[in-house]
């Protein structure tokens, strides 16, 4: 009955209440992004390798794929190495050039062309038309939607050295209209077959990465370290190495989450108590009152930090679908990052974590009540019926 | 290119050309000037080559390369193209251009002289390389919005709570003749002046947590670049910012109090 008296007391300031309810939703939404920012990238990114089935990747010592143009010489020995190491399911080498669609007497910007070998690549996936064969590319699903490319279609394609009287070009056909797994949003990228790309970039045998298909039971990042230990001349990294180096590199994100999700909880705790105190101290002479007629103290204080409880948990939940939706907008933005994959996103629903979140937010809210909680029911009584004559 | 380093036991019997190494550089290694290292590209299947540290030098702070801080070394152009597989080719040149002379005509023109080639005044390179930077300022904002929506709530429901504290007061004030104008007036300035307060211990906290902020990074990327800037500007922004939401939640709060007939604010 104390309880629900005291929940009562925040109905009858409905103004102040809704402010209250207002600001608390703002704060838990932005500590839900804050949550979700904090791993989503890295948790996206995970996924986004594991797709395709070809956990590790293995480049030139020390270098992350496609970070430089270094690359791996005897990329087909250095790959019948790789598939020999038990764990090994498949190997698919990727040679990574740059071309140019020529039109006319103008060459267009760089395209990003990868060299794989049909049927064993991890990066993109067929959604019209076929692997290329040779003479044949694969584009991506925006070259083709903006450039207007079919299936069948013939692009006049320059390497790196387009220059003054240099006029070094090669007609190939479309075989295939791929959806590319780690573009960003609206990539024109460009896939044929590894030997082609080879000999018209004047690179035979070079490898840039390979992509490393685990075998069922076999244990990921043990592999990458008998990778590394077998074949020195290169670096072998799981998906957790990559996670991390991506952790590593999109650091300030996670920083920025770290003290923006503390700012909101301050912001929510500040909140909470001052409306707790607040009413508390309106209701001093009602609980002086109740006090002295014999209402035990813990039963006051449980209905003050039910005060707070409840304005905290109403507060999370109204600032549930507002921190979704925020989520989106603030996505939208950070994926406009110069070489984001558009698959990925910034922020990732992790249910325990978001929990976490919201519970630490209600907490706050009980712990926000305690406080002029424990003032109201330890002031002396005698005090609190003068104050309140008055 | 990135380049691999190695110390090396002998020196060339030929004069060995020199190199500048970055300042990151000698301390990892450790390096010192007159060391002699030798040096091959991972893009070539070239030996390596022996070089002099000829000085060590501090890598201007550039945004641009924060996420990846790549380590660098500086070659004489010769030098470098013999560790390249491709000869008599470069990645970009820096034209200078004669007093008078239009930058869009010029480029328009270099762009004619050969296939594929792109032509950028420094204005328009900066805003293509600046493209993360703009990123990272639109979300920024958006979280600045979202700071000031909370913001502007908080303030709004204190000044709530503190004028509802205090209407059995602004009730006899009213009683005794004081004007409606006149307790809109003292609540709206007693709004901006917390509102004035607020803005500035939240600048001093902004000053300490940048100057945080700064040295954190700075050790972190070990990088001279500043990350968090408090100016004038931001300060003023800041300011007036906190006074306008002053002054409207002052007004709004002022507004319930003086719709009420003074004889029902002492009600509770």
């Amino acid at each position: 009955m104390i309880v629900a008296a005291s929940l009562r007391a925040l109905g009858r300031r409905r103004g102040r209440t809704a402010l209250a309810l207002a600001g608390i939703a703002v704060s838990a939404a932005l500590l839900l992004d804050m949550t979700m920012l904090a791993s989503g990238l890295t948790r996206s990114f995970g996924e986004l390798l594991g797709v395709s089935g070809y956990a590790l990747r293995v480049t030139p010592k020390g270098i992350l794929p496609f970070d430089s143009e270094a690359g791996i010489p005897g990329g087909d020995a250095v790959g019948a190495r790789i598939a020999r190491i038990p764990g090994v399911k498949s190997v698919a080498p990727v040679l990574g050039a740059q071309f140019r669609v020529v039109r006319g007497d103008s060459a267009g910007a760089p395209l990003f062309t990868t060299g794989i070998t049909p049927g064993a690549q991890f990066l993109y996936r067929i959604v019209e038309g076929r692997e290329p064969g040779p003479g044949e590319v694969v584009v991506s699903e925006p070259m083709a939607r903006l450039d207007g490319i079919r299936v069948g279609s013939t692009l006049l394609l320059a390497g790196a050295d387009v220059s003054l009287g240099r006029r070094d070009t090669r007609t190939v056909r479309v075989s295939g209209v791929g959806d590319f797994l780690y573009d960003y949003a609206e990539q024109r990228s460009l896939a044929m077959p590894i030997g082609e790309v080879q000999r018209a970039t004047g690179r035979p045998g070079e490898v840039s990465l390979f992509g490393v298909a685990v075998a069922d039971g076999a244990d990921g990042d043990d592999l990458a370290r008998r990778i590394a230990a077998a074949i020195p001349e290169v670096t072998a990294l799981s998906t957790r190495e990559l996670m991390r180096e991506m952790d590593r590199r999109l650091l300030y994100f996670r920083q920025l989450a770290t003290i923006l999700g503390s700012i909101a909880m301050v912001v929510t705790a500040l909140l909470i108590s001052t409306i707790v105190t607040i009413g508390v101290r309106e209701r001093f002479g009602e609980i002086a009152t109740l006090r002295a007629i014999g209402v035990a103290r813990g039963r006051i204080l449980l209905a003050v930090v039910t005060e707070g409880l409840v304005l905290a948990a109403v507060g999370c939940l109204a600032g549930l679908p507002l921190g979704l939706w925020m989520a989106r907008r603030l996505d939208r933005i950070l994926l406009s990052f110069p070489g984001i994959p558009a698959r990925m996103t910034f922020f990732a629903w992790e249910a325990e974590r978001v929990a976490l979140a919201m519970g630490l937010v209600i907490a706050i809210g009980g712990l926000a009540g305690c406080i002029p909680g424990l003032a109201a029911v330890r002031s002396a009584l005698s005090q609190a019926l003068r104050e309140e004559a008055e | 290119m990135l380049l691999s380093l190695a110390l090396a036991a002998a020196l060339a019997a030929d004069p060995v050309p020199g190199l500048l190494i970055e300042r990151r550089v000698a301390e990892t290694v450790p390096l010192q000037v007159g060391d002699t290292v030798r040096v091959r590209a991972l893009a070539s299947g070239h030996p390596p080559r022996p070089f002099v540290v000829a000085g060590i030098f501090e890598r201007a702070a550039d945004p641009n390369r924060i996420a990846r801080n790549d380590l660098e070394v500086r070659f004489h152009l010769p030098d470098l193209e013999a560790l390249l597989p491709n000869h008599d080719r470069v990645d970009r040149f820096a034209v200078v251009l004669a007093p008078g002379a239009r930058g869009d005509s010029a480029a328009r023109w270099i762009e004619t002289t050969a296939l594929g080639t792109r032509a950028y005044s420094s204005t328009g390179l900066a805003e293509r390389t600046s493209a993360t930077f703009a990123v990272v300022s639109r979300f920024h904002d958006a979280i600045g919005i979202v700071t000031i929506l909370a913001s502007a709530i908080f303030l709004l429901c204190v000044m709530v709570i503190r004028v509802d504290e205090r209407r059995r007061d602004m009730g006899v004030l009213r009683l005794i003749g004081v004007s409606r104008g006149t307790v809109f007036r003292a609540i709206v300035l007693e709004a901006i002046a917390i509102a004035v307060v607020g803005s500035a211990a939240g600048a001093v906290l902004g000053m300490i947590v940048a100057r945080i902020v700064n040295a954190y990074y700075a050790q972190v990327y070990d990088t001279t670049l500043r990350f968090a800037l408090v100016t004038p500007r931001i300060v003023v922004l800041a300011a007036l910012l906190g006074l306008a939401l002053g002054a409207l939640a002052g007004a709004l709060a002022a507004w319930r109090v003086v719709q009420v007939a003074p004889q029902k604010l002492g009600e509770r």
